[in-house]
């Protein structure tokens, strides 16, 4: 008798396990492709370990995934007052959303661009991301003998896959919102408990490990009760606080010293500048099917063919990602500037690049995100309370935000008297006439 | 309008809604700043969609958390109802420096936050799903009509809720288009 259930190694969780039909999705092109994208993109260039793939940790975020909609909707957890959202009907029941939420998990990344994030900003059209990429993936009609195979409707696992903020014109139920939140959401996504665990492993680093099997172990649906409004939320019972505490500083951690290292983010402009040389047209193409003959293979030896020859477009950019001559820090933003002047990196960047030339100079913004420590809390005498009525920290954890402000090697020594005899003036007060 | 005045603007609103009573909490500044956008032509450039309690914009959400992050203003946890909107001394001083933008859209802030500042979520919640149904469906005029469209998008507003909210969006728009004017 052929297996119906195949199981596959994985070094955050062990064991991770797909039907037969599940599994023909994982071996499905677009899924495949995922082999060959970093977790990380070029943050291997500073901690070695990081050649993880969004292979891995797609199967994890579905591993997730599972478990959460396994305890959330457990009879004993699912609370008389929520049941009405359940969107279960002759067609769609319990069994039907599970394996919709298994492969929009499974899915979720696919629409990724060569080295994740970091390609992505400048060289796709606006308005375009790799969520809309996903999504096309998802509904292509190569897919469909496999979301036939499984009886689940295409648009549901694009819904669950890309959440309502990528799909702004597609109007989704309460239930399909809190099972996207599953995947996506701020405060319990597992995306980001996956990629928390999973980068801290391969990094090296520990500041990205929490207590994700307690945590888990108390997600529950809660109705926000104010003001005779009630929203459902994905929250958590009072003996998970502490394990939601350690997720969300966990975040903060992994931002501030690896998502936003320095020097990670650095090659990361060095392979933007590249690509907008190397690239046809300066961009990558704007249809899926066109994406997926785009990995980090064909990117890396691009690069390295590149810098190898000044006769190969991107042959300067290639060289300081090949031969580590990146570009240095000059300025990070900082509590005392910020307060003087919120755009004190914009401000510093510009002045720069007027004495050492735009090509010598590079930029790096991002912004804060929502931090989603708000969420309700199940206390012992089941009132339902906002996370910040019984944690003393949650709202205490700061935005993690970029502001950096690099320059070319050669030029660091005078830039850095420079900004030391400068800074003041330039950072002095922003008004409307500097706006 | 560019970020540094845009925040200005908010810090205004947080001011007004403050001074009023309002509880200014996110979903207050959500519901508040669509009006302030929407219906008072503020070009604070969110894009609002309709999420599960009315109208919500990911990037005014990402926007507090940057204004946090610029020391502008706080959240700080008070009872019962979770994180309330404070502006820091950082912010006050910030706000200062932008006299003509604070000066060009006062009116437009003023205006939303006698009509708003005093309503709980709730009422925030059906009064801007109305407006946000009566802007983005040209094709329904009537206000029963209007009324069973939010009932639809919003099974958890009662017909009854949903014709007042309509009724008093249009008084809001008609007193809207008069200062404007």
């Amino acid at each position: 008798m052929a297996k119906q259930t195949h199981e596959i190694r994985d070094p955050v969780h062990v064991f991770v396990r797909l039907s037969t039909a599940e599994r023909k999705v994982l071996d499905s092109k677009p899924l495949q492709r995922l082999r060959h994208i970093h977790q990380l993109a070029t943050t291997f260039l500073v901690y070695p370990g990081a050649t993880h793939k969004r292979f891995e940790h797609s199967l994890g975020v579905m591993e997730l995934a599972t478990q959460v909609y396994d305890v959330i909707t457990r009879q004993d957890r699912l609370r008389e007052d929520v049941r009405s959202i359940l969107q279960i009907g002759e067609h769609f029941d319990m069994e039907y959303w599970r394996r919709v939420l298994r492969m929009a998990a499974l899915c979720h990344d696919i629409g990724h661009l060569p080295f994740s994030h970091a390609a992505e900003k400048d060289l796709l059209p606006d308005g375009v991301n790799h969520e809309h990429f996903t999504c096309e993936m998802i509904v292509d009609n190569d897919m469909a003998p496999l979301w036939d195979d499984l009886h689940v409707k295409a648009e549901h696992v694009a819904k669950l896959a890309v959440g309502p903020k990528d799909l702004p014109e597609t109007s989704f139920t309460d239930w399909e919102t809190i099972l996207a939140e599953v995947i996506t959401g701020d405060a319990f996504g597992v995306d980001r408990m996956d990629y928390l665990l999973r980068d801290s492993l391969h990094t090296g680093v520990a500041y990205g490990r929490f207590d994700h099997h307690r945590l888990i172990d108390t997600l529950s649906i809660l109705p926000v009760k104010q003001d005779g409004s009630v929203e459902p939320k994905l929250g958590v019972e009072i003996g998970g606080i502490h394990g939601a505490e350690a997720l969300l500083l966990a975040r903060y951690f992994m931002f501030t010293q690896i998502y936003f290292h320095p020097v990670r983010r650095i090659y990361d402009i060095h392979l933007m500048d590249f690509l907008k040389q190397w690239l046809k047209n300066g961009r990558f193409p704007a249809k899926a099917n066109k994406l997926t003959e785009f990995t980090d293979n064909e990117i890396m030896t691009g690069i390295l063919k590149a810098s190898r020859s000044d006769k190969i477009k991107g042959h300067s950019y290639a060289r300081r990602i090949a031969d580590r001559r990146h570009f240095k820090l000059l300025y990070e933003r900082n509590p005392e500037d910020i307060k003087k002047n919120p755009n004190a990196t914009e401000a510093i960047f510009e002045k720069a690049v007027e004495k050492f030339g735009h090509e010598n100079v590079r930029l790096d913004i991002i912004p804060a995100k929502r931090k989603g420590y708000d969420f309700p809390v199940l206390t012992k005498d089941d009132r339902i309370v906002s996370s910040t009525m019984v944690s003393e920290m949650l709202s205490r954890i700061p935005p993690a935000d970029v502001g950096y402000v690099f320059i070319e090697p050669g030029q660091l020594d005078n830039a850095r008297k420079w900004l030391d005899g400068s800074r003041e003036f330039i950072i002095s007060t922003p008004g409307e006439e500097n706006e | 309008m560019k970020r540094l005045q845009r925040d200005s603007v908010l810090i205004s609103l947080i001011e007004a809604l403050r001074d009023r009573g309002s509880w200014c909490g996110e979903t207050h500044m959500q519901k508040i700043s669509y009006f302030l956008q929407e219906l008072l032509e503020v070009p604070l450039s969110f894009n609002f969609i309709l999420y599960k309690h009315g109208p919500y914009s990911f990037d005014l959400s990402d926007t507090l958390a940057q204004m946090e992050a610029d020391f502008l203003i706080r959240p700080v946890p008070k009872s019962p109802y979770g994180p309330t909107i404070t502006i820091e001394p950082t912010g006050k001083r910030f706000r200062e420096k932008f006299p003509k933008t604070n000066r060009k859209y006062k009116g437009a802030v003023d205006f939303v936050a006698k009509k708003l500042a005093e309503k709980n979520v709730a009422e925030l919640e059906r009064i801007a799903t109305a407006m946000y149904v009566t802007l983005n469906e040209n094709s329904i005029v009537d206000v029963s009509n209007r009324a069973e469209k939010i009932h639809h998008l919003k099974p958890h507003l009662s017909l009854d809720q949903a014709i007042e909210a309509v009724k008093e969006f249009d008084q809001i728009k008609f007193e809207a288009q008069r200062i404007q004017n």
